[in-house]
This record gives C-alpha cells, structure tokens and sequence, in this order.
C-alpha cells in the first residue's frame, strides 16, 4: 500500500513537471510578450526592462531558472502589478477559490448521491422524471447562466422580503458562500447525479442485494450497507476530475459574484501574457488536481476492499 | 406423516410483459416436512427457481404476479406478507442459498459482517456477538482458520469456500426450511461432492427441511427424500426418490432417466443417452391439453385436447398423464401404472 502511494507521488511529481514545461513553452510561443503594452517605450528601457526579469535569456536558460525557481517554491514577481510576488498572490485569493470549491465538491457529491440512489429507487416514477428533467437543465445550461439568473432572483428576493436575506456578491460570511457555491457545483451534482443513477440501477439488480432480500433485512439496512456504498464507487472516481473541472472553471462564478478568488488572477494573466503569472498559477492548480487525484485513490481504496490489496 | 411445514397449493405466478403474459407457474402445489429434502427437477425455464423465489419474495413485482394460489407455514399465509409476529420470516424461518455463489455475495463487505447481519436483525445480537457466532458458524460450515477467514472479502474466498459461507449464512437463524437453488451448478465435481456433505450432515444435526432445486438427477439420488418434477410450469410427476426412479409413470421423468449417464451399463438401454427432441414450449402461450405432447413419443389425440387428471400410482406417487386413464390401453415399456407400483 506505501509503495503504491510511494509511485503516485513520484508520477504526479512527473506529471507536474510536464505541466510546468509545457506551459512554459506554451506560453512562449504565443506572439507578443509581457512587455507589449499600450505604453510605447524606447528600445533603452526594453532592454533594461528584459535584462532585469532575464528575457534577453536564450530560452533553454530562462527554462532552467524557472525550472530551479519553481523547484524552490518562488514563483517569481508579476509583470502587469508592480513588485507584487506570484506567492502572495496564491497566497491570498487560492484560499477563497478553494473555500468555495469545495463547498461546490460537497453539494455536489452529496446532492448527486442523493438524487441518483433517489431516481434509481423511483425508477419511471415521477421522482424520476422530475429530477431527471432537471439534471438534463443543469448539465445543458451554462455556469454564467445559472450564476446571473440566481443572482437575480436573489435581487428579487431581497427586494421583496424588504431585506437582505442573502447578499448578492462579495466575500466574508457562510451566507456569501452559499449561492456560488450551489451555482459552481450545479453541472458536477448533474453528471454525479446520472452517474449515481445508472450505477444505482445495476446494484439493484444484482445476485448479493437478492441475497440481502433473502436474508430477510429491512428495505433500510439493504439501502445503506448493501446499495449506497457498491453504488458510490463509481461517483467516486469521477470526483478527481470534477474537483478539476470545478477549481478551474470557477472563474466565471467568481466574477459574476465578485469573490475575490485566483480564477480571475488565472485568466487575467493569459490576456496580458504576464508569465510568471500564469507559470504560478497553472502549475499551482496543476500541483493542487494531482495531489486531489491522489486523494481520491486513497479514499477509493478505504471504500473498496479489492482496491486496497492490490500492491 | 406429520403435518407438513410448509404447505404451496395451486401456485400460479406470471410476468406481465411487452410481449405478453409469460406464464411462469401454472399450479404448482406441493408439501414439505421437517427433516426432508424436496428436491425439484427439470429443465431450464420450466419455473423451478421462480416457484421458491415466488415463496421468498424475490420475484419483482411488477412485472411478476402471484395471482392464484396460496403457501402456508406452519398454518400461516406467507404469499400476502412475509412478517410473522413482526419478523420476517426469510432468514429466520426459510432461508436460501443461490446458483452462483461468486456473485451472491456483497464485494465491499468482509463475510464475517455479512452472516453476523441476519443476526442483529433476526436475533437483536450485538455487533460483537453476532461476529462471534458468524465465526462458529463458518467453522460449522467446514471453513478452516474460521477467525481468520471472518474478516476476509469475497474476493478472497474460492467459489467452494463461498457456497460454504453462504450456507453458513442460511442456516444462521437455524431455519425450519433452506431452499437450495441450484447450489452445486457453479461448481466443480469435488467441490459440489463436498457441498451435498456438508447439506445433508446440517440437516441432520438440525432437522430443517431442505428444498432442493437441480436439474442433476444424481444430486437428486444422493440427496433427496421426495421428488417433484416441473415441466413447462406445472407438476408432472410426485413421488419418492425409488417411485421416481425406478416406478417412473410420466414419459418426461422417463425421458429425464434416459438422457443421464450411468455407471451401470448392464442393458442395452443404459448404454446410449437418449435425448428427449424438441426444447420446451413457449410460455406465452402454453399447448393446449398437456404441455409435453407435442414432444412425448406416446402421444395420444386426447393429449393434445384435455389436460390430463391426476393418476395416483401409489401412496406417495402420482403423476399427470393420460396413458394412465382406463381407456388409453397398454403402458409402453418402462413406465410403471398404479397396480405394478405396488409390487
């Protein structure tokens, strides 16, 4: 079991790097640099400009620095806001955008075990149909969609209520969280809610819940120590990617909102090819997806025994 | 004999489906007594496992009904409801044991937990006493290093050790009744020796009841006490393993004998397998008068019209047919009428 987890980490270490030298290169071969802006400068500023954050570089060097930087944690200084380090950028907006991911994970696990092992159970009733119904909704419509119409029902609410029962935007409180949250994590419960569905309905019909029924256990115990957890471990491995899928696409939610996440930094950076920027933060989130990854295998194995031998 | 313990009289069960109605059983009654193996014999589809399904209340409804009929244990109705005196009597009372044995139990629980379960719930044991007995049960199930193996998974076990586990889970509860259904199928010669052992050494130290569900006949010679053989839903032939086998009356019991393979090849006849043509009719729509007609080498025209009576051959023995009737003449070779059963 050490040594398997010993590999993972020495692969998703790997996997980081590949990351990070693909973004470098990437971002390099894009035309233009972190220096073309409106302002026009003379070719003496250029150079004195390129000589301190080391572009007149060949780029094999540049690579290496930023390869031993990364090595040491330093993600180097921006290049669009001054003197300010790429570290305490993450440093202060990754905590909030990982607040409310994992807010949006958890509603969305919980919400898509739920409805999927509840449309499983009322199979072509109207539960169903209704739910079902919904799920397609949820995974059709898009994250900047759902996020501007709840925040004006929100307005609308608030407005008729005659006082803020949630506020609309900004950060601080559990109640600023909670709407983004359920909006971030609204087409991850979908997909975990058909998943959960389909994989529900195949344990249903297995030999060892007939088993169960013969043994003579009450609908309840069948449900909880027989069904739920044979029916989650598909959910489960799914949960990697829909972290990924949610960290990342968080800056949409972020910005309709006005929480002040990393999304935005992440974005923002590609437009103005700041590098070091987007060197923090792409391999930071890449860092962050793998160590999840890693995560969901170990929680796989608790959950399953004939993962957990395997050496 | 004493009063049965189970007693199934005139079971009908159907599926509705898009094609139509499949009629599954179509008025099956039979009796068991404590201490006895009923075996039940026939080929696939003939409503063998949904007529005991039907019993254990493990046929999906919809699209299966049970629309005639009733089973009593003990004297009570076990079709309506499977609560006596608030308990459910599958586990406690009848329990069951499956074909495949590699997918019958739970993959993400250790095996221990999973007979200890029918214990909370039927006994009120606590966690640790039912543990605890799961582990003397398996032990009584011929599975060595018992504690060890408690805590193992399925996926650990051989399929052997598994139908062993499963039987360690069935008789957990010591049931009045254990329904085998097809125990052996899904295992190798040895191992299914080792299983009918291990069954019949069970019964008699707990006197429950088994009922036997094979289309092997020499599972039904070494372990059963009576027999009943199914064809196309509906009983063809009752009787005691000899009636069975040596006073057969139905021309499908006799096709049945014919298409197994002996050891004693004394005659002619025991030398070559016979098998019986055709496969069995179509359910949604059953022949009229009695359903192996249209593959019995004796048919008359009255087969193919009415359905046949019921001919007592002797005190335990009776079967469906109409070469026995009065006017249907001489008996062929090898099938036994009521004045030679006697013999």
């Amino acid at each position: 079991m050490l040594k398997y987890f010993a590999k993972r980490i020495v692969l998703g270490l790997v996997t980081i790097w590949f990351i990070a030298s693909a973004t470098f290169f990437g971002m390099h071969a894009v035309p233009g640099d972190p220096l073309a802006g409106d302002k026009a400068m003379t070719a003496q500023i250029r150079a004195n400009l390129e000589a301190k954050y080391g572009l007149d570089q060949p780029l094999g060097t540049q690579y290496l620095i930023y390869l031993g930087n990364i090595v040491q944690g330093d993600f180097g200084i921006s290049y669009t806001q001054e003197n300010r380090r790429v570290n305490d950028i993450i440093r202060e907006h990754f905590p909030i955008s990982a607040t409310l991911g994992i807010l949006a994970i958890v509603f969305a696990g919980l919400g898509g075990v739920l409805w999927g092992a509840l449309t499983a159970l009322y199979r072509n009733r109207w539960p169903d149909v209704v739910i079902m119904f919904l799920v397609i909704l949820g995974i059709s419509v898009p994250s900047f969609v759902v996020a501007a119409i709840s925040q004006w029902s929100l307005v609308g609410a608030n407005l008729a209520a005659g006082t803020t029962i949630l506020p609309i935007g900004g950060w601080g409180t559990v109640w600023h969280m909670l709407v983004p949250a359920l909006v971030l994590g609204l087409s991850t419960m979908a997909y975990l809610t058909r998943l959960m569905r389909s994989s529900m309905l195949e344990v249903v019909s297995t030999d060892y819940i007939r088993t169960a029924k013969a043994k003579g256990l009450p609908a309840t115990q069948i449900f909880s120590r027989h069904q739920l957890r044979n029916a989650i471990l598909p959910v489960v491995t799914v949960l990697g990617p829909a972290i990924a899928g949610i960290t990342t696409g968080g800056f949409v939610v972020e910005i309709v909102f006005a929480i002040p996440g990393l999304g935005r930094y992440f974005v923002q950076a590609i437009q103005q090819l700041d590098y070091t920027v987007i060197m923090g933060t792409t391999v930071f989130y890449g860092a962050f997806l793998v160590f999840m990854v890693i995560l969901v295998d170990l929680v796989y194995g608790l959950i399953d025994p004939r993962v957990r031998v395997e050496k | 004999m004493s009063e049965p313990l189970l007693q199934v009289e005139n079971l009908h069960v159907d599926f509705q489906t898009y094609g139509g109605v499949v009629q599954a059983v179509r008025g099956v009654s039979f009796d068991v007594f404590a201490g006895q193996t009923l075996a039940i014999v026939g080929e696939s589809g003939c409503g063998k496992s949904v007529t005991v399904q039907s019993l254990m209340g493990l046929i999906p409804m919809p699209p299966g009904r049970i629309h005639q009929g009733s089973a009593r244990l003990r004297g009570q109705d076990i079709l309506a409801s499977k609560m006596i005196a608030g308990q459910d009597i599958r586990g406690s009372q009848i329990s069951m044991i499956f074909q495949d044995p590699m997918t019958s139990l739970n993959p993400t629980m250790n095996v221990g937990s999973q007979i200890a379960e029918t214990l909370e719930v039927h006994r009120g044991y606590s966690k640790s006493e039912a543990f605890a007995r799961a582990i003397e049960l398996l032990d009584m199930s011929k599975i060595p290093e018992a504690a060890k193996r408690a805590k193992q998974y399925p996926f650990e076990f051989s399929g052997g050790m598994l139908q062993r586990a499963m039987i360690a889970m069935a008789i957990a509860c010591e049931p009045a009744i254990l329904v085998a259904d097809e125990p052996t199928t899904a295992l190798d010669v040895t191992i299914q020796a080792q299983i009918l052992d291990l069954l019949g050494d069970l019964q008699k130290e707990t006197g429950m009841a088994i009922i036997l569900i094979t289309h092997d006949l020499g599972v039904v010679a070494r372990m059963a006490d009576e027999v009943m053989v199914m064809y196309a839903g509906e009983v063809v032939e009752k009787g005691s393993v000899d009636d069975i086998f040596y006073r057969s009356g139905h021309p499908y019991t006799q096709g049945l004998r014919q298409a197994m393979p002996t050891n004693n090849k004394s005659t002619e006849a025991e030398q070559t397998l016979v098998a019986i043509d055709g496969s069995p009719p179509d359910l949604f729509n059953p022949p009229r008068g009695c359903a192996y007609h249209p593959r019995c080498p004796y048919a008359m025209q009255v087969c193919a019209q009415q359905a046949p009576p019921t001919s007592i051959l002797g005190p335990t023995h009776q079967t469906q047919c109409w070469l026995h009737h009065d006017m249907a003449g001489a008996l062929p070779d090898g099938l036994v009428s009521g004045n030679e059963a006697g013999r």
